[in-house]
């Protein structure tokens, strides 16, 4: 493959040629390979203007930037989290991580019983890549929440759940019949509101 | 056919061949589309492939919308002439996960509210799985004893999958009463309550009234009594566990917060 034109592989499979290069090459690299790709993706589906091709780009799904954004929330809500409260901050990630592979697993099975002819896992990456909003917001409300009145907070709330879901609503609605769209779209919905209104609450 | 396959393939396309075993892997495939070749093994594997469901999902928006609109309205018993009847489980599924959400949302909205000023706000995330367990849990058990009276009554037309689409519609009503539920006045939430109780109950006898009306009048009345006494029993278990759950953790908050101020009292008079 020529890659005079990429400025950097978009997946393993466009990869081939570097493999024999992947012994001698630092681990710094390594992950730097794997990280611009996941901002690749996560730029991708995030800024709407960048998508070119109709969502193309999607078939090439990885499920390391979920796991990565997944881990984070977690981590930063349990992070906040008061150890004297009734929930524990293990309960927190716990609750968080469960919510999310569970969520995104519910929300795709409804998109293929609905008619929906996608890929399993292209779905539940898409959802997994938009969780990044409701993952800044988090950490906003994380560092300067405590100094704020609970309406300002609702601000970068509602930025965050409209950005999260306005991302992963063109995707989702493209997959099932048109009229059936809407009834696709609401269980992602839900998913970020439930998603957001976790992180605004602990 | 079948045995003609060969060469059918190859008046289409003279150039392709199939070999043998790709002839034999197509009848294959065909054999699992037909119904009558499938062998026990396919037919119990069905059960855990998509396309099995996809028959109890096949709706549009409208039709959910006009259904949802409909379970608002206690009198109408028109529920099953929408959409020609047809039973389906994309409604009670994220009604009842919307439901949940709404309980939790309102739960939390009122221990905040009853929040003294020097107090830190803890939310309760406890009672999120047993609420889950419990709507679930009458969602699946509920329909089950109303199909079971109806089979005593000899009624077949309605079938246990119209039983499920019916219930979880019917606790639509539930949703934005759980939110006005979190306004503080205990006035205000008994009526909302009795409100609640009334408009399901109303809904699902008149829907049921509509399908019984051939039927002697002891049976109707014996359907329409069970799903009365069944929802009463579910809305009075709902008020006082759910609804005033914190108050009896506050009580216990209290007597622990006596016990040890007793238990500081015992130590410093020593």
């Amino acid at each position: 493959m020529d890659y005079t034109n990429q400025k950097h592989p978009q997946n393993y499979s466009q990869m081939e040629d570097l493999k024999t290069l992947d012994l001698e090459e630092s681990v710094s690299e390594t992950i730097m390979r794997d990280l611009r790709m996941i901002a690749y993706k996560l730029k991708y589906v995030l800024i709407p203007k960048e998508q070119e091709d109709n969502g193309k780009e999607l078939r090439n799904w990885d499920l390391w930037g979920p796991l990565i954004f997944c881990l984070a929330l977690a981590m930063t809500l349990s992070f906040k989290a008061d150890s004297t409260t009734t929930s524990s901050k293990s309960d927190v990630f716990a609750i968080i991580f469960v919510l999310i592979w569970v969520g995104a697993f519910v929300v795709t099975l409804n998109a293929q019983l609905l008619g929906g002819k996608v890929s399993f896992f292209q779905s539940v990456c898409l959802l997994g890549y938009c969780v990044f909003p409701i993952n800044i917001e988090a950490i906003i409300i994380a560092f300067i929440g405590s100094y704020l009145p609970f309406v300002v907070k609702l601000i970068p709330v509602i930025i965050c759940f409209a950005w999260s879901a306005y991302s992963s609503v063109g995707f989702m609605a493209s997959l099932v019949p048109p009229h059936k769209k809407k009834l696709a779209v609401y269980p992602v919905f839900l998913f970020y509101l439930f998603l957001s209104w976790f992180s605004l609450i602990v | 056919m079948l045995d003609n396959l060969n060469q059918d393939v190859s008046i289409l396309q003279p150039s392709l061949q199939m070999t043998d075993s790709q002839v034999q892997n197509r009848i294959r495939q065909m054999k699992m589309e037909d119904p009558d070749e499938q062998t026990c093994y396919q037919k119990f594997c069905n059960l855990f492939t998509i396309e099995y469901y996809r028959e109890y999902f096949d709706v549009t928006t409208e039709l959910v919308i006009a259904k949802v609109v409909n379970a608002f309205n206690p009198f109408s018993g028109t529920f099953f002439d929408i959409g020609g009847g047809i039973p389906e489980l994309y409604g009670p599924f994220w009604i009842l996960n919307t439901l949940i959400f709404t309980i939790a949302l309102s739960v939390n909205i009122i221990k905040y509210m009853q929040l003294q000023p020097g107090e830190h706000f803890e939310y309760q995330f406890e009672i999120v799985p047993f609420l889950a367990i419990f709507m679930y849990l009458k969602t699946l058990i509920v329909p089950m004893i109303y199909r079971v009276a109806l089979k005593c009554v000899s009624q077949d037309r309605l079938t246990l999958l119209h039983c499920f689409t019916i219930y979880g519609y019917s606790a639509v009503v539930m949703i934005p009463i759980s939110l006005l539920n979190s306004i503080p006045n205990p006035a205000i939430q008994w009526m909302l309550l009795v409100y609640v109780l009334f408009a399901q109950t109303s809904f699902l006898t008149s829907n049921f009234n509509q399908e019984l009306k051939y039927l002697p009048k002891e049976k109707k009345y014996m359907i329409v009594g069970l799903v009365a006494v069944v929802q009463i029993t579910i809305m009075i278990l709902y008020k006082f566990y759910f609804f005033s759950s914190f108050n009896y953790q506050q009580l216990g908050l209290v007597k622990k917060r006596m016990n040890t101020h007793i238990l500081q009292h015992i130590l410093g008079a020593n």
